[in-house]
């Protein structure tokens, strides 16, 4: 007898979700240890974190302040890997949308129901720019959208640096990196959480339904799981692309409108806050599902809601990141892992 | 019982011989799920030879090789080095053992230079060294075994035949003593080629041995001092070159008993073939991915209710014909019409609009999205039309009832229309492939290697449905290298060398020679007044 690893040709669902959940809990283990080493008591900490989190208000309102951009940044990157792309640059387009609402709201004069919707629409048509060049580069001279977007992540986020602190840094002298208070607000249905919450959840239900029930969303389906086989069966895979990207573009910038508009009610350095980096993240976890995305979003936002809580005992940011990190890089051999089988065999 | 029958005829050859072979390959035997790869292979190699592996696509000949250079183990026999028995677990041990083998397709770091390459992954290369030192030692090795390459080059910038010489020059550094060769002349030009083989003669004659995999007559017969001949995972004969010729060794590689079945006969109600053709393509030229002119001016006709074969070496422009007729590559110059309606602009969907159904070459690469649901897949050419679509509505739940009925004419079952389809097996894949094209295929089939890889089941399952369509009076153009599917099947067949039609010839007019002949790029006459207008 002989035991040898085998690869099987793909998982099953119940399989999949019982190795992130393994995934998970071993990240997690692994920080415990690692606080342990520290010395930190991980009785006190683990309670004061569930409380905090869950046993209150003021937790559960952050978690959905939280969980809002998440569910949307991951979005974009769910829907962009429908059609074969990897969009690194929620974090930039989160910031295009962020800046381009802030302009509008700080400098189009109106009444709110006037002026809020044309902030929705500068926010993601902020995205929808920020991504364009990036997906004209793919779609025609075939240059990976994963650099692309990338760098312009950096640019998007010290674009608001530079505004939050120079041309548009509040008057009233209370700040040092942010605008003054936008003038029009995203209306709160519960406490300061807003209804870009139940927002992004609809519109994530949504592409869904059209990923599933249209025809335009079985051709892209086809499109971004083979392109040689949307070429075949003449479906314009290129239009696809570009159309795609757009939208992702333009998710991420609706996020970022949100934070800005519902949120922080102002425009302010840092104010992307990585969520387009766990937009990534909340993608990977969901694999290609919506309902796993509005899942992981919340799932993140309880580990980022954790963090915070942890900060407040003393743990610095880094760590919290780590743990996070942790949390990727375990799915992420959990995904890989559980495409295996052990058998036994007998020797040939 | 076998495997003493299998001894035997081991101990048989080596008395025959007097020196000791490098290699002896003694009852090899490989099975693969529903496929029997290899059975009862004996081989040897001698040392100071040149030695032909012939035989059709399918014979076995790759899987041999990968048992001799230790990617698959062998399930039954025995390999024998230098007259000890060896079992490789790995393709580094074979190399250890001085067997080094150059793939079809080039195992080399595109944006390295030939001497990154050389000395890539190779314990003899120094940690620390200088890039003009590794080019040094690189020209030394390129000169000691007189295979010209230029150290310093990248291998991009490179044409086929030199990076196939840094092939050869990386598996000879590593002191192979054998080299095994798969179809090394498909990629290069006579003149590379004549290239090839000096340097092949060369390195045989220090008392190396080289393998060479191939299935062109004429260069087996020019380059080996012996041919072994492979058909259907089994050694047909060993025979030194000097007693063959081409008619023999075709007759050998595909099979004395060519059963010329009466799969050409019509059923009683089956519909005649038509005086119009239902297909025409006239003085048609297309570029391959590379830009280079694949199809020269071809001129065929398809009438409705005949099967059309096309016969030749793979890489003839088999595939860019294919792709013509069924609106994927633009054609450069000439005309495609379909039923009169002059289709030369057009593109896949109104080939398709048109009734020509494709069964691609390569089905995994286009033919499907292999990451996709069982019902996805099988809907590819309905999706857009009635029940499945409504307006921009589109229903899951029709698709899958479509899916359903086509895997039940197909024969398949599927455990679950939502699983993704590359969990079938290819055989089953190319079945509901086959269905769906079917569907759409009401004037022709255009179907480019559609047994390829498969079992004798799924084969027979093909020509069914192709003989079905042809008697419903689809026409039918069906692309092949196995020259008794198309035998068996075809009405007429054309043959196809460099791009061009060196003749199409009435099945029940040819042998099997003249199609073999002509594959070797000897023309031919029209065929009958019957067939031509």
């Amino acid at each position: 007898m002989a035991i040898r690893i085998q690869r099987v040709p793909s998982e099953s669902l119940a399989g999949g979700v019982a190795a992130r959940l393994v995934a998970i809990v071993l990240a997690l283990v692994v920080a415990a240890i690692v606080f342990a080493f520290t010395g930190a008591d991980l009785g006190k900490l683990g309670s004061h974190v569930l409380k905090s989190t869950f046993g209150s208000r003021f937790g559960l309102m952050d978690l959905g302040l939280i969980m809002t951009p998440l569910t949307l940044t991951g979005l974009a990157v769910m829907i962009a890997l429908k059609v074969g792309a990897w969009n690194i640059g929620a974090e930039g387009q989160f910031c295009a949308g962020a800046f381009a609402a802030t302009a509008v709201a700080l400098f189009v004069p109106g009444p709110n129901v006037v002026v809020l919707p044309l902030m929705f629409v500068a926010g993601a048509l902020g995205g929808m720019i920020w991504i364009l060049i990036p997906t004209l580069a793919r779609a025609y001279a075939d240059v990976s959208e994963l650099i692309t977007t990338l760098l312009l992540n950096f640019v998007g986020v010290l674009l608001i640096y530079y505004v939050a602190t120079g041309p548009w840094l509040d008057p009233s002298g209370v700040s040092f990196a942010s605008t003054a208070r936008l003038p029009h607000d995203v209306p709160s249905f519960w406490g300061d959480v807003h209804w870009g919450l139940p927002l992004a959840i609809l519109l994530t239900i949504a592409v869904a339904a059209v990923l599933n029930f249209t025809r335009w969303g079985y051709e892209v389906r086809i499109a971004g799981s083979n392109p040689n086989a949307a070429r075949y069966a003449a479906i314009p895979f290129r239009r696809h692309l570009i159309v795609v990207m757009l939208m992702s573009g333009a998710i991420a910038g609706l996020a970022g409108m949100l934070e800005a508009a519902g949120t922080a009610h102002r425009l302010q350095g840092g104010i992307s806050n990585n969520f387009g980096y766990i937009g990534i993240m909340v993608a990977v976890l969901a694999r290609g599902s919506a309902i796993g995305v509005i899942a992981g979003a919340a799932l993140m936002a309880i580990i980022l809601k954790s963090g915070i809580s942890l900060q407040t005992q003393g743990v610095n940011i880094s760590t919290v990141l780590a743990i996070t990190g942790l949390i990727l890089f375990f799915t992420a051999l959990a995904d890989e892992l559980s495409h295996y089988r052990i058998v036994r065999t007998k020797e040939a | 019982m076998t495997m003493n029958m299998m001894l035997n005829a081991g101990e048989a050859v080596a008395s025959e011989t007097k020196v000791q072979p490098i290699v002896r390959l003694k009852g090899i035997a490989k099975y693969f799920p529903g496929v029997v790869a290899n059975q009862d292979v004996d081989f040897d190699l001698l040392p100071g030879e040149i030695h032909a592996l012939l035989g059709e696509n399918g014979a076995g000949k790759s899987t041999l090789m990968n048992m001799l250079t230790g990617i698959y183990r062998p399930d039954m026999g025995e390999i024998v080095i230098d007259g000890s028995a060896v079992s490789f677990a790995s393709p580094v041990e074979a190399i250890a053992a001085g067997i080094g083998m150059v793939h079809q397709h080039f195992k080399l770091v595109k944006a390295f230079t030939v001497a990154e390459n050389i000395h890539l992954g190779w314990k003899e290369t120094p940690r620390r060294i200088a890039r003009d030192l590794l080019e040094a030692r690189t020209a030394e090795l390129a000169a000691s075994l007189n295979l010209a390459v230029a150290p310093g080059a990248r291998v991009s910038d490179l044409s086929t035949g030199e990076q196939q010489r840094v092939e050869i020059l990386r598996v000879l550094s590593r002191k192979a003593r054998v080299l095994i060769l798969d179809e090394p002349t498909a990629v290069l030009t006579p003149a590379e080629a004549a290239e090839l083989f000096k340097a092949l003669r060369q390195f045989a004659a220090r008392g190396n041995a080289v393998i060479f995999i191939s299935h062109k007559l004429d260069e087996v017969l020019e380059i080996s001092d012996r041919v072994t001949v492979l058909r259907g995972g089994r050694k047909v004969t060993t025979m030194p070159t000097g007693e063959c010729d081409k008619r023999m060794l075709a007759r050998l590689m595909v099979g004395q008993e060519v059963v010329l079945s009466n799969m050409r006969e019509r059923r009683p109600d089956a519909k005649p073939v038509s005086p119009q053709p239902v297909l025409s393509l006239r003085d048609a030229s297309a570029r391959d991915d590379l830009g280079n002119m694949a199809l020269k001016r071809v001129s065929l006709e398809l009438r409705a209710g005949e099967i059309l074969g096309i016969a030749g070496v793979a890489g003839n422009g088999q595939k860019e014909l294919s792709q013509v007729l069924t609106g994927i590559r633009a054609l450069a110059s000439g005309q495609v019409e379909i039923c009169g309606k002059d289709l030369s602009r057009a593109g896949a969907e109104e080939f398709a609009a048109f009734g020509v159904g494709h069964i691609p070459e390569d089905r995994l690469q286009s033919g499907l999205a292999p990451a996709l649901s069982v019902t996805d897949n099988v809907v590819i050419r309905e999706y857009g039309k009635a029940p499945l679509s409504k307006g921009w509505v589109y229903r899951p739940s029709a698709a899958t009832s479509l899916a359903r009925s086509i895997a039940e004419a197909a024969s398949v079952r599927v455990p679950d229309f939502g699983m993704p389809v590359r969990n079938l097996s290819g055989g089953n894949q190319q079945r509901l492939v086959a269905r769906r094209e079917m569907r759409i295929a009401a004037n022709v089939l255009v179907a480019a290697y559609p047994c390829r890889g498969l079992d004798v089941g799924a084969i027979n399952a093909m020509m069914r449905y192709f003989i079905e369509l042809r008697d419903a009076g689809v026409g039918v153009l069906f692309v092949s290298e196995e020259l008794e599917e198309l035998l068996k099947l075809s009405d007429r067949i054309a043959v196809m060398f460099h791009g061009e039609v060196m003749g199409v010839v009435n099945t029940s007019e040819v042998d099997i020679e003249t199609i073999g002949l002509m594959m070797g790029g000897q023309r031919r006459g029209p065929a009958g007044a019957t067939a031509e207008n």
